[in-house]
């Protein structure tokens, strides 16, 4: 390495320490303001949404027109709803509702995992929704192989790791594929990852309607996974499909990735190809290399993401797999694509999901608007220059109303 | 021709090259053997049937492709393109189910869309977000309020049915052997041959062409110039919202219904769309051919699904479409983007 490449790499590590320290602060001001404006505008559509749905009996008749949504009670039952309501007497923290919630959490954590790693290499895998599926059935179509040939507590022991494992290798090989395209033929990765999404849903259905289906359902699934092949509950019911034990992997994997990013070569190598490829290359960082490792990973993560939900949530692979991958691009983006910022935007992600379905049963308003709350906050946190602006004014004393203008014209 | 071969020959006349390989050779083999399984698989390629799927499933890709062209020409990457799709898909069916007139649910679709892509303006231009992800939100926010929305007014995912475009029928010229189906078409698919000429046209033939390129290519200048290069901008990327409009109006009104569940019945259009006016160079004649070979695999493997020809599953047969991008893709590889493509330009004078 000559004096000129090494001066390249110093101002490369000076950006990058810059980044992390100067912008950590604003960055969680910023996600918190994003998702204030979106849970503002949210409230706004469900109030249009009230006066536009005819139902039995509005919750306010004003002449002719009626509001069947009131959007307070909405947004309380999305957020004290999914904690299984705190605020009233005789709250365990093991209640159904906040078992639900944990629930989302954990799969999310994975997903938004995946999706940040791929990001900190500046790449967008818009495919973690694929690499899960991917996985999930592998780690499906695994644990159904194996579990005749472990009998007893060797099952027992041996089962669970192996489904994860084969999610990861599911997974991660499904991201390969648009790394080795990116790399190798330059093909866009988000167009490559969004397409693959689409194959991986129809060749899983294949799989499951045709040679691994289950012979005794109506349902495209596979059979149903022995009890040993799946995550054991422990301190909640197992009824609510909830294990502590995939959320201690979940938060093993943060603290791999955390691990991974800040203190190893390779870490640093996909950091620096995300924020300056050119010098990255200059400083002898194998960019195709590089690539195609960062897609694998990523991928391994969101496959193990789909192990989760097969081997804890369902037991069993079945197709019509919820979101969890586009989910993640959220979490990821609100997180700032920080591994430790993922669990709190998992966590807050969790509590939308499952808060939405406390809404859909209090109220008749869709659960759909979590997915509406998923892109809104994913728009404002990709405009910070808003929120600057908005600061500044603050800060400057001005009273204006300029800025609330502006806001309002963001929004419609 | 030669406009879409421009950018990196290889691999766009390698695509095309096999592409029409593999057509003479199925129509080789045809005439060797027409009862064999070669021979009626060029029989289903070539019939009129293929070719009016293939020109109705061409509609809302194209439209969508010439919008993303206008906005990337001047230099805004508009990747929610999906999103607008699926936006004017649900609403064009409200806005029928309302007025009671399909063509004001057309009118609707093509106001929501604009008013989205005119969001996505003010948020890349104003507030220089990062145009990949506001492109992405626009999809999300779009997939989440559509089904959002039927469900409120129509009780699910899926609204209820409206009328649907019908057929416009050419007397004479319908009657020609495959070519007919150009001339018993649905309105849409005319739209959609004006739409190519007119975005061909106002690109490469007016002013406000030269500045979108220019905007595109070197902001520096045009702001040079004394043209406001934001207002350039907006106006593009409005336009994309117009198009896409257009195509998600005439996709719901081919069915006359809007249906919401997963991806919705948009799909990935919006994504190929993409890819195809890549593939097409972006010029719109380009991205018309590039989205016929897209949608003309689509149109046969559809009719694959309805014959016994080959025992291939279905779920398996409705990926060709989907592999078919991917590898176009592949072989296309890096396309030059207009030079100032995702970046924000800050005029000088403020």
């Amino acid at each position: 390495m000559s004096d000129a490449d090494r001066e390249w790499v110093d101002t490369v590590r000076q950006r990058l320490i810059a980044l992390g320290q100067t912008s950590a602060g604003e960055r969680v001001l910023i996600a918190a303001s994003a998702l204030a404006l979106s849970v503002f505008v949210g409230t706004i559509i469900v109030f249009v949404a009230g006066l536009v749905a005819t139902c039995r009996d509005p919750v306010l008749t004003m002449g002719g027109t009626t509001l069947c949504y009131d959007p307070f009670f909405v947004f309380d039952r999305l957020f004290l709803g999914a904690l299984g309501d705190p605020l009233a007497g005789g709250w365990s923290p093991l209640n159904p509702q906040f078992a639900l919630t944990l629930r989302e959490t954990t799969v999310l954590v994975f997903t938004g995992l995946s999706v940040a790693l791929a990001f900190r290499a500046g790449i967008f895998n818009i495919g973690t929704q694929g690499q899960l599926v991917v996985g999930g059935l592998l780690s499906a179509l695994t644990v159904l192989w194996a579990a005749p040939l472990l009998s007893g507590g060797l099952g027992a022991v041996l089962l669970v790791p192996l489904g994860v494992t084969a999610g990861a290798v599911g997974g991660g090989a499904y991201g390969a594929i648009p790394g080795a395209l990116k790399a190798y033929a330059e093909a866009n990765e988000v167009i490559t990852t969004i397409m693959l999404n689409f194959v991986a849903v129809l060749v899983t259905r294949y799989l499951v309607t045709g040679p691994f289906g289950d012979p005794n359902s109506q349902a495209n699934q596979t059979p149903p996974l022995p009890e040993v092949g799946q995550f054991p509950s422990v301190v909640f019911d197992p009824r609510t499909d909830f294990s502590l034990f995939a959320l201690l992997l979940a938060f093993v994997f943060v603290g791999g990735l955390y691990y991974l990013l800040a203190y190893t070569a390779f870490g640093y190598d996909l950091r620096t190809a995300g924020i300056q490829p050119t010098a990255a290359e200059y400083g002898g960082v194998d960019a195709a290399r590089t690539i195609v490792a960062s897609l694998t990973l990523s991928g391994a993560i969101g496959g193990v993401g789909g192990a989760v939900y097969v081997m804890m949530i369902l037991g069993k692979f079945q197709t019509g797999v919820p979101s969890y991958g586009f989910d993640g691009i959220t979490v990821s983006i609100l997180a700032g694509n920080n591994p430790l910022g993922v669990v709190f935007a998992a966590a807050l992600f969790g509590v939308l999901k499952s808060g939405s379905t406390v809404v859909a049963f209090a109220t008749n308003v869709p659960p759909q608007l979590v997915g509406v709350l998923r892109g809104l906050i994913i728009l404002f946190v990709a405009m910070p220059e808003f929120f600057r602006l908005v600061g500044r004014r603050l800060a400057a004393g001005q009273e204006e109303t300029g800025a609330a203008a502006v806001g309002g014209g963001a929004d419609d | 021709m030669t406009d879409l071969l421009d950018g990196r020959p290889s691999g766009r006349l390698l695509v095309a090259g096999v592409a029409a390989l593999v057509f003479v050779a199925l129509g080789v083999a045809a005439l060797v053997a027409p009862e064999s399984q070669v021979g009626r698989l060029f029989g289903i390629v070539v019939s009129a049937s293929t070719l009016a799927a293939t020109l109705r499933l061409s509609v809302p890709i194209v439209f969508a492709a010439i919008g993303g062209i206008f906005a990337e020409k001047s230099g805004v990457i508009n990747i929610g393109l999906e999103g607008l799709l699926i936006i004017s898909a649900f609403t064009a069916v409200f806005g029928a189910d309302l007025t009671g007139s399909l063509w004001l649910g057309y009118l609707v679709a093509v106001v929501a869309s604009t008013a989205l892509a005119g969001l996505f303006a003010v948020v890349c231009i104003e507030f220089r977000a990062d145009q990949i992800i506001a492109g992405l939100a626009v999809w999300l926010i779009a997939l989440g309020l559509a089904p959002f929305g039927s469900q409120v007014i129509y009780g699910g995912p899926n609204t209820k049915s409206v009328d649907t475009l019908g057929t416009v029928t050419v007397p004479v010229l319908s009657d020609v052997p495959f070519f007919g189906a150009l001339f018993d078409a649905s309105p849409a698919v005319y739209l959609m041959f004006l739409a190519v000429a007119v975005g061909w046209y106002t690109l490469n033939r007016t002013t406000f062409g030269r500045w979108v390129r220019a905007a595109g290519e070197n902001p520096k200048a045009l702001d040079t110039a004394g043209v406001d290069v934001s207002r350039v901008r907006y106006a593009a990327v409005l336009l994309s919202g117009t198009f896409s409009g257009m195509g998600g109006a005439s996709l719901a009104f081919s069915i006359g219904q809007f249906t919401g569940n997963g991806p919705t019945m948009v799909n990935g259009k919006g994504f190929i769309a993409i890819v195809a006016y890549l593939f097409g160079n972006y010029n719109p004649v380009g991205a018309l051919l590039s989205t016929a070979l897209f949608a003309g695999l689509d149109a046969v493997q559809l009719r694959l699904q309805t014959t016994d020809l080959y025992a291939l599953p279905d779920s398996l047969v409705q990926t060709i479409p989907f592999v078919a991008v991917i590898v176009v893709l592949a072989f296309v590889g890096k396309t030059r983007l207009p030079e100032a493509a995702g970046e924000h330009y800050e005029s000088g004078e403020e």
